[in-house]
């Protein structure tokens, strides 16, 4: 994908993209963590419907008054150039550059109060994906940056992996503040570096090297096991580092030569009509990328896509580049989930750091504006074709029913059945709320 | 949980006395205290919880001081704050405190007392009373009391505690039902909300810790193995480490393991002291050694080694934070210069903490200078290094009392009092350290200003001039210091022997008491002794029998990770684990930024990107705690050795070892044995050797592909990835 904009610190944000490049952060429980998982999953009853999510993170803030919240009887230099067209819901419009999305509005919601107190990228992304405001000593430049740990962490720690794939994985890479923070090594996302769209798309390390044929593979696998000899023996039984480290050597094969995984991963699969549909760009096979993970079990799908930064220039970029993709990508992700009976257990969220200014700048963009913007979100038991509460004239603050990332939180954990009010623990024994005061935001649910 | 109601009753009839009155007067007046009789209250339900009310910011509005350490601040902000609607002693059953406690009113917190319930009723007196908050006379909790204080419980045992408050009058009343509990060691035995401990199956030793408002003891659980066995085998004694330990597994009626063997011995000290495998010719020269005392000489020739002073460079740079973001290259790199250049002329520790300690100056002629320039305040300064030399943390005592230790905001600002001098300065000949101005500071609670004192100690004689961190040093390193010496003899064994005598190893306090306090105060006696010379400490730990054992459990020791009755398995840092990658396989790795020929544990500054490093669990130097260490282990780790192309290079590298092994040795049986001398520094066994010859033999034309596999092989099992 061709970017000719950086975003305003200077960094050039593409350079972290490198597509096929080696690079794999694990995500795995401890073993004891593992057990005790088991064992109340075995004990576990309730509701139904396993939630999974899939979040879509338009890194840099995607403007939202030129995609989902137009005030068209604003002045010019407020209201842009972009018109508004009608969607499936009556009374409800969005951009006239996101009309297949418009057509999938009943599978969605848009919360149009949503903001937050934070205008600069590292703290608002930390803000948004952990439901915590950072605090003094935050190093926005540290990858991960997480004081709090991400949502994908906590749901991977509360509620363990589904089956040989991992229950956390970003891509197309790892989100700075994506991280575990106090929940440690054993939630961290697996992420799988590498872009989908590319056709050499592969995960790292996840297969043996090209020049290894299957019956050296299997001879190799026989070997390992009769070389190891601590493998099975007393040893390992009495040492839990080593233990965990058996484990994850077992998982590991697993992972390899799961059936899930490597459907999961093998996107090339797909056939080629809905590949288009989705749209042949970083954007659309992340969204089925993380399709195809939740249905191999993945409980959390961190897509982090770029460059929604548009300080200059914004109509351009957003009407030739942006949109485009998005309204591919987006309606059909919603399409999709629906058409195969997913969409009740998948939670979408689609947002960015914060959304962009309502004066247009003198460079025909868009600046920081984190006060008020729109949070779109459907699946997973939200009901769609909502619109909860509003943003003002000029989309400057929310006019009633303002929410926040603490709101989010409480939302996303409530529809995953782990309770909000609950806590975490930090290795200090000190307790840490699930979501910092956040309310359900019921008008969704 | 709710708590049974009944059992509240029963235990309130015991608890009352306090407040000198009995239930069955509750209609008269009874004088109450807020510290007394309320605070434990909002203990005991959560209410001054650090996710609640208790939050710096408080919590809708409302906040208590975190664990009710400050009853004062806690009775204005309920009598005196939200215009006085939180206590309403005309009516107090429509006081916002009940009514949100009870649920009467949605309350974020949810309901935590139920009307009916005593402590209701204690509440509503209270409010009726007048809400007062007592007289200063009142008599006050001085200390408390957990029993029983020392037990031994079989397996599966249950064992309830009490825990009684003494007053400042001698008072005594039972307490158990609002006391606070927690374990610190819950493989061998967990304690729930009520004090009841309730042993596993795991031979062993916990402190079962309660707190009560800002007091704290603790209740010692020994676990012995079920089964009699005979009598205790005599074992030789190689030094005093093995007395004591064999007198704790007596206790526990566990048995060591054998001793090792040398094949066993050599890959483990190896790694242990230099962070480094011996090679092929180094192996095979130990395992030939025909002499009595060839251990203490490896020992010896080990000590002596640069990779020595690499090795535990890395270590300390990581504790002491060679941070190069912060620091900036040149900076990072003199500080890192002047560790590495301590740890290899083996200067007393004691020398260089106080050198530490005590650094002022330019910065370009005084490295250690570069410690202080980490912090911008000066609590930093003072809680940091309590925790890398004393083991000791403080860091909860500058917002709150902490709430597992006897430290006050007190004792945190006279630790941060000595440091409060301390500036920098640019001058002409570059950055300046300085000290200057007055050793005060000021709890930002009270506004009092706090004069030095060290953790339990007294203000020194001052002169206004002189800089106090010469005698906070000096209090440091003494004899005389309960924590030094400990602490660096609890690190070196947690370094040795796999697990540290308090584990986590920078948390000494007197509820998290160490496995074996014999051999903890043996030890730090022997550090005094030998005047903290490190390498001496490390021989006599690595002479013990203690430290020679062999990983192999036997039928007593094999639940036992607490007690060093075996060897355990201990994995390898990073850094180690890249450096043996790169030996065994005889291929170099360049780190960016770093000149050709560097191997990981030389390489000094922990931000040098590198994927392995990283996924390993490099540390970021961002904390004083050795936790940052992250030894935990990932399915992306095992598929990055499984499959990664990097490691597939290395094995297949047409100049390394593999390729020259199987050139150089035509014969399976040689090329065998050099592979396993190479991978696992010994010799294999005879079905070892028959099974890898066969390999081999059968691979036909490639033997080279089926040398590649054998050391996949090696290089991917638990017995190359861990030290054992």
């Amino acid at each position: 994908m061709k970017q000719i904009y950086r975003y305003c610190d200077g960094i050039d944000r593409r350079d972290f993209l490198r597509i096929g490049a080696v690079g794999l952060l694990g995500i795995e429980l401890s073993l004891p963590a593992l057990l005790e998982r088991q064992a109340r999953a075995a004990g576990a009853s309730g509701p139904k419907r396993d939630v999974s999510v899939i979040w879509v993170f338009l890194k840099g803030g995607m403007s939202t008054i030129d995609t989902f919240d137009l005030k068209p009887d604003a002045p010019s230099d407020i209201r842009g150039e972009f018109k508004s067209i009608p969607t499936r819901i009556p009374g409800l419009h969005v951009s006239e550059h996101l009309p297949k999305v418009a057509g999938q509005m009943d599978k969605f919601s848009l919360v149009r109060s949503f903001g937050h107190r934070n205008a600069d990228h590292g703290p608002a992304d930390h803000y948004m994906l952990t439901g915590y405001h950072p605090i003094a000593g935050f190093n926005p430049n540290l990858k991960p940056n997480n004081q709090y740990p991400s949502f994908g962490s906590v749901i991977g720690h509360k509620l363990g992996s589904r089956s040989s794939v991992p229950p956390y994985v970003c891509l197309p890479i790892l989100h700075a503040s994506a991280g575990s923070a106090f929940l440690g090594p054993s939630a961290v996302p697996f992420v799988i570096e590498a872009d989908p769209s590319a056709p050499s798309f592969s995960v790292p390390d996840l297969a043996p090297p090209m020049a290894l044929d299957a019956s050296r593979l299997a001879a190799r696998r026989e070997l390992l096991a009769s070389v190891d000899r601590y493998q099975r023996a007393a040893e390992v039984r009495a040492n839990s580092t080593a233990r965990s480290v058996s484990v994850f050597g077992q998982r590991a094969f697993d992972l390899m030569t799961s059936p899930e995984a490597k459907k999961a991963f093998d996107i090339a699969e797909e056939p080629e009509k809905l590949r288009d549909e989705y749209g042949r760009h970083t954007l659309g096979q992340s969204c089925l990328m993380g399709r195809r993970l939740v249905e191999a079990g993945v409980r959390c799908v961190m897509i982090d896509h770029s460059n929604w930064d548009t300080h200059f220039d914004n109509f351009t970029i957003m009407k030739t580049q942006l949109l485009p993709k998005f309204d591919a990508a987006i309606s059909t992700l919603f399409r999709d989930l629906a058409d195969r009976g997913l969409l009740e257990s998948t939670l979408v969220i689609i947002s960015g750091e914060f959304g962009r200014t309502p004066r247009i700048n003198k460079d025909a963009g868009r600046d920081h504006w984190s006060k008020c913007f729109t949070l779109a979100i459907g699946g997973g038991g939200i009901q769609g074709g909502r619109v909860v509460g509003t943003s003002d004239a000029w989309a400057q603050e929310p006019a009633e029913n303002p929410y926040g990332p603490e709101d989010l939180a409480a939302t996303l954990y409530h529809l995953l059945r782990i309770d909000p009010k609950g806590e975490l623990r930090t290795p200090e024994g000190r307790p840490i709320a699930l979501s910092n005061d956040g309310r359900i935001i019921r008008e969704l649910v | 949980m709710k708590r049974n109601a009944g059992l509240a009753l029963v235990l309130f009839a015991t608890w009352l006395p306090l407040s000198q009155r009995s239930p069955l007067q509750a209609a008269q007046p009874r004088s109450f205290n807020f510290e007394n009789d309320i605070s434990p209250l909002l203990n005991r339900f959560g209410c001054n919880a650090s996710s609640c009310h208790g939050k710096a910011e408080g919590q809708n509005g409302f906040k208590l001081s975190v664990f009710g350490y400050d009853p004062a601040a806690d009775h204005k902000a309920l009598t005196m704050e939200s215009r006085g609607r939180r206590v309403f002693p005309a009516a107090p059953e429509q006081s916002l405190l009940l009514q949100k406690m009870s649920g009467a009113m949605p309350h974020g917190g949810g309901t935590r007392i139920l009307p009916g319930t005593a402590e209701y009723e204690i509440v509503r007196d209270w409010i009726a009373a007048g809400a007062p908050f007592g007289q200063t006379s009142d008599p006050k909790v001085k200390e408390i009391e957990v029993n029983p204080t020392e037990r031994v419980l079989s397996m599966k045992a249950r064992q309830p505690l009490r825990v009684t408050a003494i007053y400042s009058d001698d008072r005594r009343a039972d307490v158990t039902h609002l006391a606070q509990f927690q374990s610190n060691n819950e493989v061998v035995a967990r304690v729930d909300e009520e004090g009841l401990i309730s042993v596993a199956d795991v031979p062993g030793q916990a402190a079962i810790m309660a707190r009560y408002l800002s007091s704290v003891a603790v209740s010692q659980i020994l676990v012995p193995r079920a089964e009699t066995l005979g009598p205790f085998p005599t074992l030789p004694e190689f030094n005093f480490i093995d007395r004591l330990v064999d007198q704790k597994l007596k206790k526990l009626n566990i048995r060591p393991s054998e001793l090792s063997e040398d094949a066993e011995f050599l890959r483990r000290v190896y790694l242990d002291i230099i962070g480094t495998l011996p090679t092929p010719t180094e192996a095979r020269r130990f395992l030939m050694n025909p002499r009595v005392d060839r251990r203490a000489r490896l020992v010896n020739e080990l000590l002596e080694r640069p990779e020595y002073a690499d090795y535990w460079a890395l270590k300390w740079a990581d504790v002491l934070r060679v941070d190069r973001q912060v620091l900036g290259h040149k900076d990072a790199y003199a500080y890192y210069r002047w560790i590495r250049e301590r740890i290899a002329s083996n200067t007393p520790f004691d020398k260089m903490v106080r050198e530490l300690i005590t650094a002022e100056g330019p910065i370009d002629e005084t490295p250690p200078a570069n410690f202080y320039k980490l912090f911008s305040k000066p609590g930093e300064m003072a809680s940091t290094l309590s925790q890398v030399f004393l083991g000791v943390r403080i860091a909860c005592a500058e917002c709150h009392h902490h709430p597992f230790d006897r430290w006050s905001q007190s004792d945190y600002y006279g630790m941060q009092a000595f440091f409060q001098p301390v500036s920098r300065k640019k001058g002409p000949v570059g950055e300046m350290l300085l000290v200057t101005g007055q050793p005060e500071a000021r709890n930002p609670r009270t506004g009092e200003m706090i004069r030095p004192h060290p953790l339990g100690g007294v203000t020194p004689p001052t002169d206004t001039n002189a800089d106090l961190r010469r005698s906070l040093a000096a209090w440091f390193t003494a004899a005389e210091n309960p924590w030094f010496a400990r602490n660096l003899a609890n690190r070196l064994v947690a370094h040795f022997l796999g697990r540290g005598l308090v584990e986590p190893v920078d948390d000494l306090r007197a509820t998290n008491p160490p496995s074996n306090p014999e051999l903890l105060d043996a030890l730090a006696r022997h550090a005094v002794e030998a005047q903290f010379d490190v390498k001496s400490l490390i021989r006599t730990i690595a002479a013990s029998r203690t430290y020679q054992l062999a990983s192999h459990p036997n039928e007593t020791n094999e639940p036992d990770e607490q007690n060093y009755s075996r060897a355990l398995f201990k994995r390898q840092p990073a850094e180690v684990l890249l450096d043996a990658v790169c030996q065994t396989t005889g291929t170099g790795e360049k780190f960016p930024g770093v000149p050709a020929g560097y191997r990981a544990i030389q390489v000094w500054d922990s931000d040098v990107s590198h994927y392995f490093l990283k996924l390993f669990g490099r540390p970021v130097r961002k904390t004083a705690c050795e936790c940052e260490r992250n030894a935990e282990a990932s399915i992306a780790q095992v598929l990055h050795l499984l499959n990664s192309p990097q490691v597939h290079a290395k094995l297949t590298h047409e100049q390394g070892s593999v390729a020259r092994l199987t050139g150089l040795n035509p014969d399976n049986g040689k090329l065998t044995e050099e592979l396993y001398l190479t991978f696992y520094s010994r010799f294999p066994t005879a079905k070892e050797r028959r099974s890898a010859e066969k390999y081999l033999t059968e691979s036909g034309s490639d033997r080279r592909h089926a040398a590649e596999d054998l050391a996949w092989s090696m290089l991917n099992s638990i017995e190359f990835v861990f030290n054992h």
